[in-house]
């Protein structure tokens, strides 16, 4: 009883966070969605389309929906969430990124100035810009939740949330990132355009859309999203959506389309974001439609297909089958 | 695993078992030509089709075949080594032999099984070994007919298009999406029409077949000699008599029923019966009866025959089937009594009928006008010539006599009776008080030039004659006219030459005969004859029957007769003296000429004392010789009793013979429940009750002796007989082969017919399981369960289809906006129920309750409740349900 007053009001607490973002980002429910599982699953988010389409928005918007402003980096403190945001561009250094080390003429001694990643919540803007050096600086402590910099290593705080975005790579002067690195993101989404009615209403209510700051306001605190988290690795997963997850993966692996299936890291992650979106959509349990839903933007990324074709349908067709054996199959009454 | 489960079901359906039909089809044929086999199709089809199920099944798994061929080896040789130890000689001979049969048939549907699942093209393999066992089975058979072959070999080659047409798709193609499912039904559709098609046509040709067999058997002589060469390919028929024909193959010969007049006879010498005619002259000269099969008192004059009539009038003809008569019982129609006209004179005459193994045992031939029959046993010493006999009683007039209608020649003493005969007959003047109805019909003549000439031909006869005696010796005499160098005009020819085309108008054989070539056989004559005196004014009937020939002094009273007797002649109408016999025929001087020797005759039947209608109570007891039987019927010194109960009695059987439908058998053939007749006859060594007068016949039963000594027991055949007497064995047999054809043809038809209707209706049928299945759910989830099951498919079948969404999916964007049900609503509930902690919460029953109600009666509103009825039948629309995307399977 305890457990669904609480779940209720943290349920709302989500409506209230995405119905905030949808202000400003017009005709993207479920790409909000998205953003707020990776969250809630403690992962991160890459969002990849042309330039334009509304990803630094989203990203600057998500923040300011759950910070105070707070500039600076509070591990300890409860309330505040940091937002930074980092340009990538081909010059950036590593050192750019995690800090540096300066001498302090006062105390006579090199001491460590924090560089941007020391922050809850971190736009990584453009990311494929930057050279690949300081592309894996940042994939190390997305992945490590830690930063090395010399002989010490900083441990950031447990909540950590980048949303990187990207141009794509057939755009010119980028760096793909590796198959290897992109495992790394929870999800992967693209925006994709507007339809014309909502890029009309856009068009008209463009002066108070882009002032984020009038319109945005704190929804969520960095208590409620630590028990955010908490709540979505609490809900729960029928065996049979788990042993169907598991088919998913393994036919990844056998598909004559794809070169490289996803890994067992995948299939976790998998779940993991498969837990939060149930939580953003009200539910404390998984259904079918969860996998159809997620099997895009967290598996598809992780797959080299052999040709433009397969990358198209193969997953699809996996998803098609799996969600069609989940819907033919009973009720199993003992759980 | 369960995708696997539904496609090997699929595959059952659509190549296993037409491969079990085909694999039974064949082994009836097998079992018929090889009689070694001698076991029960149905066990062999049984143990084929298991193996063939087994193995299908198996290696649809992918379950290795080395390892598990030779399991199957071992469990061979394991079971072979028990059956060896069964205790008794005889039945392991018989366990083995029948084992090692089943093993095989078992063997052989396994490796069938196997090269269906895995061989490509092995349904080429199959067909070839099934065609191969057909032609074998074909070819032992002795008699061959083209559509004997073709009705053999339909099965196998039906089922060899069907799997070019179908299997292929099957068995082969591992993905089975909702086009090639559609195309696969689309198939199998039009295969089913194609089968339906090419049975109604191959019927059709048979019925054909047949038909031109029947007319072949009517109209045997208008065939010529090349078409002759063809009948004999259909075995059996060639030997046929002109005027007898074999209603079919194992029964002997019998009359035509019809007599058509036709350009040849063939004519055979076999005997068909003898027969003692108690029927003497005063002076003790036998005085002999022509056998009289049907009156044929009707005439088609398209086709220049003459036929029966059953609604002639005042017909005396006893219409009884002696071998249905229960032997020592007696049938009688006291009709014939009314109907036989003649008052003058009339004699009751008696014969024993001898019935040869040529001849057809359900006719009854007697003298004239018969009115009882009685069966008789046949003298075991007989029985070899001698199947079944009959006694007679008839009625008749002692004015007729087969000597002066055939040939009087050259005895003083039967020319002077018959100059008597013919005086008295004189008495006659006209047909003045002769009923209206009998004088019409028997005088009636056929329109036509031909038969206007007849009568022309028939007044110049009779000019200046008055009785009509007279007349009939005038026709008579007209036949023996000689010309003016002495020669007979008339000829007796067995081939009268080719006829006259009877589709050219005023051509006819009769009038060919009559005023051409003066040639013909007796049915000529007897057809002339009775035209020429219904021209006069005289009544007279077609009767067929055979002619009785004295030809020894030997045996008094006895008369043989052989095919070539069969004979055809007139009867003419006496008023006050009923039908006599005239027969027109000129003598056929070739047969006169070596007459055939007369046979010993059989001795007169013993005389019984009592005759049990009984029924055995139980199997007779072998050891002590004595069976128990029970009774209420019975004949006693040749009175029938009828007792007040059922009275159960021991008979004593040591000496005992047994018969089965007239044949020697053995004690063992009778089994409990058999209607058996018990036969005790008057013998000097027995004991036998005499009947008293005024003692009640229960009283008398009583006074029986006990046991009753019994001399003979008749079992009843029983219409349908279980394989009890191997006599009877091979007979059956036979006529099983006979029917196969027929049989399948009926069987497959309804096979496919149902198949058809069942297909038809899988639909429906699912949605009563499904429904019922949801009506039926114990707990609420599975309540939910079954509602959802069978919402989807009341869905889909409302023409509304679920492809790559999922069920939530489905039921917010196809069907809420189309049924404005709340079908949404419900799967919200029925996923947290399926997929969540299973925690029902308050308001969910309501929920899925309110969804039950709903559901059907929106799909019917919406649809419109026929058009809904009609997607039921939709199997392409049904059959996309089960194969919903179940495309895409890599694994392997």
């Amino acid at each position: 009883m305890n457990e669904s007053t609480h779940s209720a009001s943290q349920s709302a607490k989500l409506i209230t966070l995405s119905e905030n973002i949808g202000k400003i980002i017009r005709g993207k429910p479920q790409e909000i969605k998205y953003v707020i599982t990776a969250l809630l699953a403690k992962g991160h988010i890459l969002l990849e389309d042309n330039p334009g389409a509304g990803k630094t928005v989203l990203a600057k918007t998500l923040a300011q929906s759950i910070s105070e402003g707070v500039a600076d980096y509070h591990p300890s403190t409860g309330g505040g969430v940091a937002f930074k945001r980092i340009q990538f561009t081909p010059d950036l250094l590593p050192m750019d990124l995690i800090g540096s080390y300066i001498f302090d003429e006062e105390k006579k001694d090199f001491v460590f100035k924090k560089g941007p990643l020391f922050t809850h919540v971190l736009l990584a803007d453009e990311i494929n810009r930057a050279s690949p050096k300081v592309q894996s600086a940042l994939l190390e402590c997305m992945a490590e939740n830690q930063i090395s910099a010399g002989d010490t290593t900083f441990q950031l705080d447990r909540f950590f949330f980048t949303i990187a975005t990207q141009n794509p790579i057939e755009m010119e002067g980028t760096y793909p990132l590796p198959t290897a690195q992109l495992d790394r993101f929870y999800m992967k989404i693209t925006f994709g355009y507007v339809t014309e009615e909502v890029e009309l209403d856009i068009y008209n209510n463009y002066l108070t859309i882009g002032d984020v700051k009038a319109t945005i306001h704190q929804v969520l605190t960095y208590n409620d999203i630590i028990a955010l988290q908490q709540e979505a690795e609490n809900v729960y997963v029928h065996p049979e959506l788990v042993k169907s997850i598991v088919k998913l993966v393994q036919a990844t692996r056998h598909h004559p389309e794809i070169a490289l299936g996803c890994s067992t890291r995948g299939g976790i992650t998998f779940i993991k974001c498969l837990k939060a979106w149930a939580l953003v959509n009200q539910r404390d349990y998984v259904i079918e439609d969860d996998i159809r839903a997620l099997a895009q933007p967290v598996l598809h990324h992780r797959l080299i297909f052999r040709n433009r074709e397969a990358s198209k349908v193969a997953l699809l067709q996996i998803v098609d089958q799996e969600v069609n054996r989940l819907a033919k199959l009973g009720i199993s009454t003992n759980k | 695993m369960q995708d696997r489960i539904v496609q090997l079901l699929i595959r059952w359906l659509f190549v296993v078992v037409p491969t079990v039909v085909i694999g039974y089809v064949t082994l009836v044929y097998v079992n018929f030509s090889y009689t070694a086999l001698n076991s029960s199709v149905l066990s062999q089809a049984l143990f084929f089709s298991t193996g063939l199920l087994i193995a299908y099944s198996l290696y649809f798994f992918r379950i290795r075949w080395i390892i598990t061929f030779l399991l199957l080896w071992f469990a061979y040789w394991l079971i072979g080594k028990i059956i060896v130890k069964l205790p008794g000689e005889f039945d392991v001979f018989y366990a083995t032999a029948r084992f090692q049969l089943y093993s095989a048939l078992f063997i052989f549907g396994w490796i069938f099984g196997f090269l269906l699942v895995r061989v490509r093209y092995s349904y080429i393999i199959l067909f070839g070994l099934l065609a191969v066992a057909t032609m074998v089975a074909i070819s032992n058979t002795i008699d061959i007919s083209i559509s004997y072959i073709l009705f053999h070999l339909v099965p196998v080659i039906v089922y060899g298009l069907y799997m070019l047409f179908v299997s292929p798709v099957l068995v082969y193609d591992v993905e089975m999406d909702i086009k090639k499912s559609g195309r696969l039904l689309l198939r199998f559709s039009l295969f089913l029409l194609l089968v339906i098609l090419a049975f109604l046509f191959v019927g059709k040709i048979f019925t054909e077949d047949l038909k031109a067999v029947e007319k072949e058997l009517v109209a045997r002589g208008a065939k010529s000699d090349k078409e002759g060469d063809k009948e004999k390919k259909d075995g059996g028929y060639d030997q046929r008599n002109g005027l007898m024909e074999k209603p079919n193959k194992d029964d002997g010969y019998k009359l035509k029923d019809t007599m058509k007049i036709s350009s040849k006879m063939s004519q055979s010498d076999q005997l068909m019966f003898c027969s003692r005619i108690d029927n003497y002259f005063p002076d003790g000269t036998p005085q002999p009866l022509y056998f009289v099969y049907h009156y044929l008192t009707k005439y088609d004059q398209a086709q220049e025959s003459f036929i029966r009539d059953a609604n002639a009038p005042f017909l005396d003809e006893f219409d009884a089937d002696p071998s249905e008569v229960g032997i020592f019982h007696s049938r009688q129609d006291s009709s014939i009594i009314k109907n036989s006209l003649g008052r003058k004179k009339r004699m009751i005459v008696e014969s024993e009928v001898y019935l040869s193994s040529n001849t057809w045992k359900h006719a009854l031939l007697a003298p004239a006008s018969a009115f009882y029959v009685q069966s008789i046993p046949v003298e075991k010493d007989f029985q070899k010539t001698f199947l079944s006999a009959y006694k007679v009683k008839s009625y008749t007039s002692e004015l007729n006599n087969a000597y002066y209608v055939y040939n009087p020649s050259a005895n003083p003493a039967l020319e002077d009776i018959q100059a008597e005969r013919f005086n008295e007959l004189r008495t006659v003047n006209n047909y003045d008080n002769v009923d209206s109805k009998l004088y019409k019909y028997y005088t009636d003549m056929p329109t036509g030039v031909i038969y206007d000439s007849i009568s022309k031909l028939a007044k110049k006869i009779s000019a200046g004659i008055v009785r009509p005696v007279d007349k009939v010796i005038a026709v008579q005499n007209f036949f023996l006219e000689r010309d003016k160098k002495g020669k007979r005009i008339f000829r007796y020819t067995l081939k009268p030459g080719s006829p006259s085309d009877p589709n050219i108008p005023n051509t006819s054989m009769l009038s060919d005969f009559l005023f051409k070539t003066h040639a013909g056989y007796c049915t000529y004559y007897a057809g002339a004859s009775l035209f020429l005196l219904r021209s006069m004014g005289i009544p007279a009937r077609f009767t067929t029957g055979f002619a009785t020939i004295n030809r020894s002094d030997k045996n008094k009273g006895w008369y043989w007769f052989y095919a070539s007797q069969a004979h055809a002649w007139t009867q003419v109408y006496f008023p006050g003296y009923g039908w006599m016999d005239f027969d027109m025929t000129i003598g056929n001087e070739d047969q006169q000429n070596a007459p055939r020797p007369d046979g010993t005759p059989p001795l007169p039947p013993p005389d019984p004392w009592l005759v049990l209608n009984a029924k055995a109570e139980s199997a007779p007891d072998l050891n002590l010789k004595r069976l128990e039987v029970s009774f209420d019927n019975i004949i006693y010194f040749d009175r029938k009793y009828v007792l007040n109960k059922p009275v159960t009695r021991i008979i004593d059987v040591s000496m005992c013979r047994v018969l089965y439908d007239k044949k020697d058998t053995t004690l063992s053939a009778l089994t409990e429940g058999d209607s058996v007749i018990v036969v005790s006859y008057k013998d000097e060594a027995k004991t036998i009750p005499k009947p008293r007068k005024g003692v009640s016949i229960e009283s008398q039963v009583d006074a029986f002796p006990k046991p009753i000594v019994a001399d003979e027991i008749h079992i009843k055949p029983k219409p349908k007989s279980e394989k009890k007497d191997p006599v009877k064995n091979d007979q059956q047999k036979a006529k099983e082969k006979e029917m196969t054809w027929k049989e399948i043809l009926v069987l497959a038809t309804e096979i496919i017919l149902s198949a058809v209707v069942l297909i038809f209706l899988l639909p429906l049928l699912f949605l009563i399981y499904l429904v019922t299945r949801a009506a039926m759910a114990r707990n609420p989830a599975l309540k939910a369960d079954g509602i959802y099951q069978s919402a989807l498919y009341q869905f889909h079948m409302a023409g509304v289809e679920r492809s790559t969404e999922t069920p939530l999916d489905y039921a917010r964007t196809k069907v809420d906006p189309v049924f404005h049900s709340n079908f949404q609503e419900f799967m919200t509930v029925y996923l947290r129920l399926k997929y969540g902690r299973g925690t029902l919460r308050d308001g969910d029953e309501e929920i899925i309750n309110n969804f039950a109600k709903v559901a059907g009666s929106s799909v019917r509103k919406t649809k419109g409740f026929f058009r809904l009825a009609l997607n039921y039948f939709n199997i392409v629309l049904a059959s996309r349900y089960f194969l919903q995307s179940d495309k895409n399977e890599y694994e392997n």
